[in-house]
């Protein structure tokens, strides 16, 4: 349809930004909440906008559990998943899930193994036949085990030469104790992958691929009472009870504060990490600290964008950001800077760092940031994939069922003391460590010379 | 078949405004494309777009730097732009009560930015788009593969020759002559499309894009881009380059010539690059992941591109020691292999593609933005409906044609990365 319309045209008053409009309600239903007697929770939301339906099945089954000595073998495990099952191999599992166009990811963290999808709605049946037969009986054939295996390694020799994951690592190592599961990197080290084989993974899928402690979550176009058949259908088979769980010990930052640059000779830039422990997701503080983030680091407007890349254009972009894990987690700082002034963004830095939590925000900060993050909320729920992973959420990190019902509410809630609060007693720039992966000769005297303390160079 | 029902309307300034209602979520999405990309760059400016850009956030008569960041996220919304070959494109997503202030923002850009315009700002953006430059191409692992495989894929008077992003010296060269000509001769309401989609009633939208942007004066109508448009089906011949740098693995990276997004064989390039690498059960994943473990990971597609013809590429990553000559001839057998595409592949990748489309039309931001595109490129938001059909429309038959007519040694610009000797 198109139509052409001519109207007077009278100059709009744009000195000033328009008024906002009326304020329309958002309701996010609430899924409904089932357990089956094998302890697997289902959490089924409908939702009709488009003929899509995604899922998550979460599994107790995080690198955290994993001993030191087999590091990466949660990863390894999800990825020699698709491999096979007892009744199709590898490529015959791929084809019969593309045919029905679902893509279907495995991916393992910290705390869980997710695996996601999203199928057409009138496929849902047939996919989750697929999940059931993919979680339930895997088969984990030799060649498949053995090229995961040489991937996994592949992919390990790419981190170290990313300049960015180069940085990330080398601060994990730092940040915390060789005994702590967070001291090594997600997938594991060129030590262990190579001792990782069949038996490992069907030993880990023996011991954490159970009902008890995972959840299921499926969000859009489906009847319920279809949905839970299908579910009961594939998923009534499974047994087995939670998981072992086991907590990490607190951990303080190494002191004095250390300063490490990653060489790279000729590197033209510098990746640029300041990095503490903090609190784990459940912790109460968790909505001051986003809101404390998202004034310091977490929007394009933060002080440390406007400052950094909008004042001195050292960077295109820098970002802070609570990563948060079920037992504990991590603050974090990143940018990346040019060579020639990697000493002076290191300084300015931590001079934001510093004043801000010091000073704390002001009142005026904390009413956009609150805004600001109350408003974005439904665009971070508007699709069936989101709203089945902040589902799946819920589950993995033991949240209240009401979290996102009552997030906007919680949100403006947020007052500048807390905030004030929360930052003052969790974050602590004086001894946060800053790592570099850049050109030592570069920048080491200049950085000797800001006075934050010792640099180390490694090679 | 999609079935977003849409409704367009036309400003006396020549500004296209597509309208497509749904009030499910309290949303909007306003997206705004300019007729302007990389392809109309003048020699000794490439990357001058995109620096652009950049200079549009820096502020214009009633709106300072940084403000148009900090109102869009005090009101709970979410904003950005892109440049790519063809077009630039400027975007929020708000509360929907909040539409008023997208539209004043982008208003006051599009008709009062000359007035904020000075050094300053210029020096610093040229500083982070030059930064922006060293973070995705000179201090990433492969990131300089799209400059050299664009420069063998295309000839020096083809404006695909060069990158989005452009040369360090002609970021730096920019001056605000440059900023001032670049902005009179395309961010003209008459080289633009907006569109509006979500929580908003038509008529109402219309009222409020004629009151904030009527009174914009047209421009000229803007000039073709610079070199010629059509450089031919093919390459002529197997190009190469070889790369010795700082990559963790070997690299085989294999592109040519295939028809303009505008031309339907454009949709038998997009499904043949499906049938070779998307999903586990694809051609370059089955034989060189999973039965020759030759490849790590393996890629290909086509990009959407509208002037004279467009290239599709594919590559496929080795392990640390991997013989590249394998590499590069495994891949091409590959492609070669095409030529006996079956009906199930086919039917697979177009499975997979109308997941795809769905998931693309769920997110009303980029269903604003593919609104934009059929209205910008093709004349025609509603054609966003039938993208779907215009894959079924691919069979088999027609990507053995293209295999044999695309996909030969005389298309063929193929770049080697190899990991430099370590001591």
């Amino acid at each position: 349809m198109s139509d052409s319309h001519s109207a007077p045209h009278t100059s709009p008053d744009r000195s000033v930004p328009p008024a906002a409009g009326d304020l329309r309600p958002f309701h996010l239903p609430a899924p409904a909440a089932t357990r089956l007697d094998s302890g697997l929770e289902i959490r089924v939301l409908p939702q009709g906008r488009v003929p899509l339906v995604s899922g998550c099945l979460v599994l107790d089954s995080g690198e955290t559990a994993v001993p030191g000595k087999n590091a990466g073998l949660a990863v390894f495990t999800g990825d020699a998943l698709l491999g096979g099952t007892e009744v199709r191999d590898g490529a015959a599992l791929s084809e019969a899930l593309e045919e029905l166009g679902t893509s279907l990811s495995v991916s393992a963290g910290w705390d869980a193994t997710t695996l996601a999808f999203t199928c057409a709605a009138e496929r849902l049946e047939s996919t989750l036949e697929l999940l059931a037969e993919v979680v339930l009986r895997p088969a984990f054939p030799q060649d498949e085990v053995e090229r995961v295996r040489r991937q996994r390694l592949a992919a390990i020799e790419q981190r170290g030469k990313d300049p960015g994951d180069r940085a990330d690592d080398e601060a994990d190592r730092i940040l915390f104790p060789t005994d702590h599961p967070y001291h090594r990197p997600l997938g594991g080290m060129r030590e262990t992958v190579p001792e990782l084989g069949g038996d490992h993974a069907r030993g880990w899928v023996a011991a954490r691929y159970r009902p008890g402690g995972a959840g299921l979550v499926l969000v859009g176009d489906l009847d319920p009472a279809e949905a839970d058949d299908f579910v009961a259908a594939g998923f009534e088979a499974w047994d087995g009870g939670p998981p072992e769980r086991h907590g990490l010990p607190p951990v303080s930052p190494p002191e004095p504060r250390p300063i490490v640059v990653v060489h790279r000779p000729g590197a033209v830039q510098s990746e640029l990490r300041i990095l503490q422990p903090s609190p784990p997701r459940a912790h109460e503080d968790h909505l001051a600290l986003q809101v404390g983030n998202s004034i310091l680091g977490g929007s394009f407007t933060s002080r440390l964008n406007l400052s950094l890349r909008e004042d001195h254009g050292f960077t295109y972009g820098v970002h802070s950001r609570f990563v948060t894990r079920r037992p504990g987690g991590v603050f974090t700082i990143s940018t990346a800077v040019g060579t020639e002034v990697t000493v002076d963004a290191v300084g300015e830095a931590m001079h934001v760092f510093n004043d801000f939590v010091a000073k704390g925000p002001t009142a005026e900060e904390v009413a956009r940031a609150r805004d600001y993050l109350a408003g974005i909320f439904p665009l971070r729920m508007e699709t069936t994939a989101q709203l089945a992973a902040r589902t799946a959420e819920i589950l993995i990190y033991d949240l209240p069922d009401d979290e996102y019902q009552s997030y906007r509410e919680r949100i403006r809630g947020v007052t500048p003391e807390m905030v004030a609060t929360a930052v003052g007693t969790h974050l602590t720039p004086a001894t946060a460590p800053i790592v570099l992966t850049a050109d030592a000769d570069a920048v080491v005297p200049g950085l000797e010379a800001l006075g934050l303390g010792t640099v180390e160079v490694r090679e | 078949m999609l079935s977003i029902h849409t409704r367009t309307h036309e400003l006396e300034n020549g500004l296209t405004l597509v309208l497509a209602p749904d009030a499910s979520v309290p949303v909007v999405a306003v997206n705004l494309w300019y007729g302007v990309g990389s392809k109309h760059e003048r020699p000794g400016r490439t990357g001058f777009a995109h620096l652009f850009e950049h200079m549009m956030f820096q502020g214009s008569a009633n709106v300072a730097k940084s403000e148009h960041f900090e109102r869009v996220e005090r009101a709970g919304g979410s904003v950005n732009a892109t440049t790519w070959f063809d077009r630039t494109n400027y975007f929020e997503t708000l509360p929907a009560h909040e539409i008023e202030l997208a539209l004043w923002l982008e208003s006051d850009r599009m008709g009062f930015f000359l007035e904020a315009l000075d050094q300053a700002t210029l020096d610093n953006q040229i500083q982070v788009v030059q930064n922006e430059r060293r973070q995705r191409y000179d201090n990433q692992p492969y990131g300089d593969w799209d400059e050299r495989l664009q420069a063998m894929v295309f000839p020096p008077d083809h404006p695909y020759h060069h990158t989005v992003i452009g040369s360090m010296e002609d970021i730096g060269a920019a001056t605000l002559d440059d900023v001032e000509d670049f902005f009179r001769t395309w961010y003209r309401p008459n080289n633009a499309v907006l569109t509006l989609a979500g929580d908003v009633e038509p008529l109402r939208g219309i009222e409020l894009v004629e009151r904030w942007f009527g009174e914009i004066p047209a421009g000229d109508p803007p000039p073709p881009p610079p070199g010629i448009e059509d450089p031919g089906p093919v390459i002529g011949a197997t190009v190469r380059d070889r790369v010795h740098a700082d990559v963790p693995l070997p690299r085989v990276y294999v592109a040519g010539r295939v028809p303009s997004f505008a031309h339907p064989d454009f949709y038998v390039a997009d499904l043949a690059s499906s049938v070779l690498a998307d999903g586990r059960a694809s051609r370059l994943y089955r034989r060189l992941v999973r039965d020759e473990g030759l490849a790590r990971d393996v890629v290909s597609f086509a990009f959407p591109l509208v002037h004279g013809r467009t290239f599709m590429l594919s590559w496929i990553t080795g392990y640390p020691d991997s013989d590249p000559e394998a590499l590069e001839t495994g891949l091409v057998r590959e492609m070669e292999a095409l030529e006996s595409v079956t009906a199930p592949e086919v039917e697979r990748a177009i499975a997979l593609a109308e997941t795809q489309i769905l998931r693309q039309v769920e997110r009303l931001g980029s269903r604003a933005d593919l609104l934009s595109m059929n209205q910008l490129h093709f004349g025609d938001a509603s054609r966003m409906n039938h993208e779907l059909e215009r894959l079924r429309a691919v069979t088999p038959q027609r990507i053995r044609d293209f295999a044999r007519t695309h996909l030969g040694p005389d298309n063929r610009a193929i770049l080697t990365y190899l990991p430099e000797e370590t001591e």
